[in-house]
């Protein structure tokens, strides 16, 4: 690391880029987040008819917002599952492609084509083969199908930012201390690429968690969240749609503090036990 | 260090690199390390796009689909300019999005990277940006539009401030809205993999190039953009994709006035027109394969990986 | 709960009518307004029906409501028309009654997805609005037979179920439910009045430029187009409903010019950007639903639906049971049909603005005030409320357009799918893209 503390002109150049463009992110997430406490008479844009919190309690009543709630089970269970899956498959698959092997270009284009695939072609296209096969479509069959046919070529093609430039010599050195093949991977390459995989994890989570154009046609008779509220937009709405919008805020914010404790644990772990990534 | 490698021809390269009767060490590890994503993609895409292919050659009618081996879908799709128009719309998009968001995730990525000190601090600061792609993409591009609109905050601000005296129309229901709008839903995309690049780039090599008189711009020009060009050719590879294959952003946006390859395509699914609708999924994925093959031309992220 | 908003407060029976449909819903159920079959609960409370449709219909609360009068379990999944459409018939089994818009009907005939309906298995049918039954309003006259009509729609040829015959016969294609008459909605605050606007011309008049708006669905947004062409005195259409490829040419023609001269502010495809449209004021004229028009109002804002000379565009779903279904579980499709028209459902979307088949099970679900209201079009005697117990209107306003049969009573044209969809599909994409 840099010795000096002074920072550069640069710097504060860059943290004024970065903090308008954190405003661009939230600034139109502030008015959902302030329209979501609109009085119980007012509607989706301003003004605000009255100070509330009764979009929150129709949310968790239930009235008035159709089937929110299952929806919203069904996923973060999804979600958590295609981001397990989507992490364990891509990570493989990535340590794979640090070889070269022969039919490595067709698992690629395969993962690339699967991206570019019209999403709602693949729903439909799992559903017609689904049929062809005579087995029923549920969200957590075909839907979790369609979301991994989007969620895997995610997490192979970050994997191959995260594991490029990854300095061998780590693993070469293990190997020369006698560390077995699955010591290597369990106490070198994994905690090294761990904050990848965390990246991957997240990417995979909430890419699935937001899928609309693959789910439609594939989840059965059980909306996810994203088709719920998609054919809530479609007749008369409220601002609970805001209001799930500022709760999904603040559960990603719980998620990602404890993800950071997390990794922060496994940091002091790691300085603990003498091992430096950089 | 230059990115541009004519050379490095991401079709040829692999064909050069693997001829049938050589094997390479740890082949086999790598084939089981690769098998279970290749069994879920063939499953779930490969299946179904076979499908999807067999219905393009199909002949129909308004009431029925019938199974046939006719190239008409085919032939309809190019006699028609509105398929140009269609994609001249998308590439449109597409290029202006992922030129913005180039700028955007670079900078941003170079920022998190080599000014943020701590790693916590840094992955925090990542995540900050990363919470709004957690809110529904519907609810997001919505909130879009009490913003933007003819009475909309940023209109009354700029009345307010008196820089303009008549709201600004173009701000919503317009391309620029689009534009706007994918930037918001897609620029993590490339944050994400730039970030994960530069995050790998050995800071002692940057302070080898200042102390061997580099100027700042020169460092970033010459070490740390090589150096993060395999994200940036991930990044690219994912914002390109997601503005092609994009319908629903277009037509909230841009109020139903602009288009793109996929809204078309799902007015026809809508009509249950699935045969020439699969003919324009198929060529898409072929135009926009081609599209990802070029910027492998490039960057050819696998022998990177593979060195 | 706020069910209490829809009970009635002066007449004694009805209440008692209803708390007992509240509390046990066994009364409805077995012996209620058609006298239902006894499926004994014992057998049907495993049953699970997936009701699928437009949110518009498939509402949670209506479903949990039938879970409860009826003890077997409704789950009502909201899905959008095109995934409905595509998923009866790509995947059958996930749907069990099916919610059909009218529009859908011809995609899906003769593809053996939905199960025609036996007229006697619908108790109701006698005390359906005539429209349904004979192609006539109440006082006898015929309906308009532009588009899609009901007469036209709600019967078999047989029971193969292939043709639609166009008379009665013994097969019902569904059950009708819901129907309304649709037309343009203004904000009479920035147009200079709502008697400025009193013809589907006045869509295109050149000084709303940049403030009107379509609905982005093909079918509809072209007959809106063709009303406002044909009161403009451009073409007379033979059919607005069944256009020929050389009247929807002159059509969208006229829309690309439309188009590139920004007359169109915006085309919605979801109910709530037509509210947004309105309510923010990028629009000022535009075809939208009545629901859409009153949730503009709730907010304060002046929003007029205007009763065109020309008369309404007319729509109206049903229920199907699909064909999978067989066996209780058809009975139960049955029952849960026949409790859909039996009052409870009326009611509750009577208070969206839309009529039921069945306006008189639908009327003791509501309180006089309510029903002169919504159906007779009278200024309402108390404040009105949605069916969640919001203020809808105030005391003393009267329902735009007026009683039910001044406004379905007055419909120019039904919603539909043209022969020439395919064609009409091709120009859409055409009109959007340029």
């Amino acid at each position: 690391m840099h010795g000096d503390d002074t920072r550069p002109w640069t710097f504060y150049a860059f943290a004024a880029f970065f903090t308008l463009f954190v405003l661009f992110l939230y600034g139109p997430m502030i008015v959902i987040y302030i329209l979501s406490f609109q009085g119980p008479n007012g509607g989706m844009t301003f003004p605000l008819n009255g100070v509330s919190l009764h979009w929150f309690s129709a949310l968790v009543s239930q009235t008035r917002v159709g089937d929110i709630a299952g929806s919203f089970v069904r996923s973060i269970g999804l979600a958590a599952i295609v981001a397990v899956i989507t992490v364990v498959l891509s990570v493989l698959a990535g340590l794979a492609f640090r070889r070269r092997f022969r039919g490595s270009a067709f698992a690629f284009y395969l993962a690339i084509a699967s991206l570019i695939m019209p999403g709602l072609f693949v729903g439909l296209g799992i559903a017609l083969t689904f049929r062809l096969l005579g087995l029923p479509t549920e969200w957590f069959t075909t839907g979790l199908g369609a979301q991994l046919t989007w969620t895997l070529p995610f997490g192979l093609l970050i994997m191959f930012a995260v594991l490029g430039r990854f300095n061998r010599s780590y693993e070469e050195a293990a190997t020369d201390l006698g560390a077995t093949n699955w010591q290597k991977v369990r106490e070198v390459t994994l905690p090294i690429l761990l904050p990848g995989i965390i990246g991957v994890a997240l990417f995979g989570f909430t890419l699935s968690y937001d899928e609309i154009a693959r789910t439609a046609l594939a989840a059965g008779a059980r909306n996810t969240l994203p088709l719920e509220i998609w054919a809530m937009t479609t007749n008369v709405t409220s601002p609970t749609l805001y209001a799930v919008g500022a709760v999904t805020t603040i559960v990603s914010f719980i998620v990602i503090i404890v993800a950071l404790g997390s990794i922060a644990i496994v940091q002091r772990r790691r300085a603990a036990a003498g091992m430096r990534t950089e | 260090m230059a990115i541009v490698n004519p050379a490095a021809d991401a079709f040829a390269a692999s064909d050069r690199a693997e001829p049938e009767a050589v094997e390479y060490p740890g082949e086999r590890a790598s084939w089981l390390q690769v098998a279970p994503l290749v069994v879920v993609l063939l499953l779930f895409f490969g299946l179904p796009m076979l499908v999807v292919l067999a219905v393009s050659f199909f002949d129909f009618s308004r009431t029925e689909i019938i199974p046939a081996f006719i190239f008409d879908n085919y032939i309809d799709l190019f006699r028609s300019e509105v398929t140009l128009r269609l994609y001249a719309s998308s590439l449109k998009f597409a290029a202006i999005v992922w030129a913005v968001t180039l700028v955007l995730g670079f900078n941003i990525a170079y920022f998190l990277v080599f000014h943020v000190r701590g790693l916590l601090f840094q992955i925090g600061l990542f995540l900050l940006c990363t919470v709004p792609f957690l809110t529904s993409n519907i609810i997001r591009m919505i909130s879009w539009i009490p913003f933007l609109g003819r009475n909309g905050i940023f209109n009354q601000a700029l009345q307010g401030a008196g820089i303009t005296s008549q709201p600004l129309e173009f701000l919503l229901f317009s391309d620029f809205a689009v534009i706007v709008a994918y930037v918001h839903l897609f620029t993590l995309f490339m944050v994400v993999p730039i970030f994960n690049s530069m995050a790998r780039i050995d800071k002692s090599l940057l302070e080898a190039a200042r102390d061997a008189g580099a100027g700042r711009f020169r460092v970033v020009a010459e070490v740390v953009w090589p150096l993060s060009r395999t994200g940036i050719a991930l990044g690219s590879i994912f914002v390109v994709t997601l503005v092609m294959g994009d319908s629903f952003v277009v037509r909230t946006m841009s109020g139903g006035q602009s288009a793109s390859v996929v809204s078309a395509l799902q007015n026809e699914v809508a009509a249950l027109q699935y045969p020439p609708a699969a003919a324009s999924a198929v060529i898409m994925v072929i135009i926009v394969t081609l599209m990802v093959a070029g910027i492998l031309r490039v960057v050819d992220v696998r022998k990177e990986l593979a060195g | 709960m706020t069910r209490s908003s829809s009970e009635p407060k002066n007449k004694f029976s009805r209440r008692t009518l209803l708390k007992g449909a509240a509390a046990g819903g066994a009364v409805v159920a077995t012996q209620g307004v058609g006298g239902f079959p006894t499926v004994w609960a014992q057998n049907t409370k495993d049953v699970t029906l997936v009701h699928a449709g437009g949110s518009y219909a498939a509402i949670k609360e209506i479903g949990d409501q039938a879970t409860k009068d009826l003890g077997f379990k409704i789950v009502m999944q909201a899905i959008t028309d095109d995934v409905q459409l595509n998923r009866s018939l790509t995947q059958p089994q996930t749907i069990d009654i099916n919610n059909i818009d009218s529009t859908k009907l011809p995609y899906l005939l003769g593809k053996g997805a939905i199960a025609p309906i036996p007229v006697a298995k619908y108790k109701l049918w006698s005390e359906t609005v005539p429209l349904f039954t004979k192609g006539a309003y109440p006082n006898g006259t015929m309906a308009s037979t532009q588009g899609l009509a009901p007469i036209e729609a709600m019967f078999y040829a047989d029971k193969d179920a292939k043709k639609l015959a166009g008379k009665p016969t013994e097969f019902l294609t569904m059950i009708p439910t819901i129907y309304n008459a649709d037309t343009l909605g203004i904000r009479p605050d920035l147009v200079g009045g709502r008697d400025k606007i009193t013809s589907w011309k006045d869509l295109l008049d050149p000084k709303f430029k940049g403030k009107t708006a379509l609905v982005d669905y093909a079918p509809v947004g072209v007959m809106d187009v063709a009303m406002a062409l044909e009161s403009r005195g451009d073409f007379k259409y033979a059919d607005k409903g069944n256009m020929t490829k050389d009247e929807i040419d002159k059509t969208i023609k006229i829309m690309i010019d439309l188009k590139k001269g920004g007359h169109f502010r915006s085309f919605w495809s979801t109910f709530d950007q037509s509210v947004n449209l309105m309510a923010s004021g990028e629009v000022v004229v535009q075809s939208m639903w009545s629901p859409a028009v009153t949730a503009v109002r709730s907010r304060g804002i002046d929003c007029y639906y205007v009763p065109l000379k020309e008369g309404y565009r007319g729509w109206f779903v049903g229920l199907a049971p699909m064909a999978h279904l067989s066996g209780l579980k058809l009975d139960c499709a049955y029952e849960y049909m026949n409790w859909f028209n039996s009052g409870w459902q009326g009611g509750f979307i009577a208070k969206q603005g839309y009529y039921s088949a069945v306006p008189a099970t639908a009327k003791k679900f509501l309180t006089p005030e309510e029903w002169d209201y919504w159906y007779d079009g009278k200024p309402a005697a108390v404040d009105i409320k949605d069916p969640y117990g919001t203020l809808m209107e105030k005391k003393g306003s009267t329902r735009d357009g007026g009683a039910i049969w001044d406004r379905m009573g007055n419909i120019a044209c039904w919603n539909t799918v043209m022969d020439e969809d395919r064609y009409l599909t091709r120009r859409w994409n055409e009109f959007v893209s340029s």
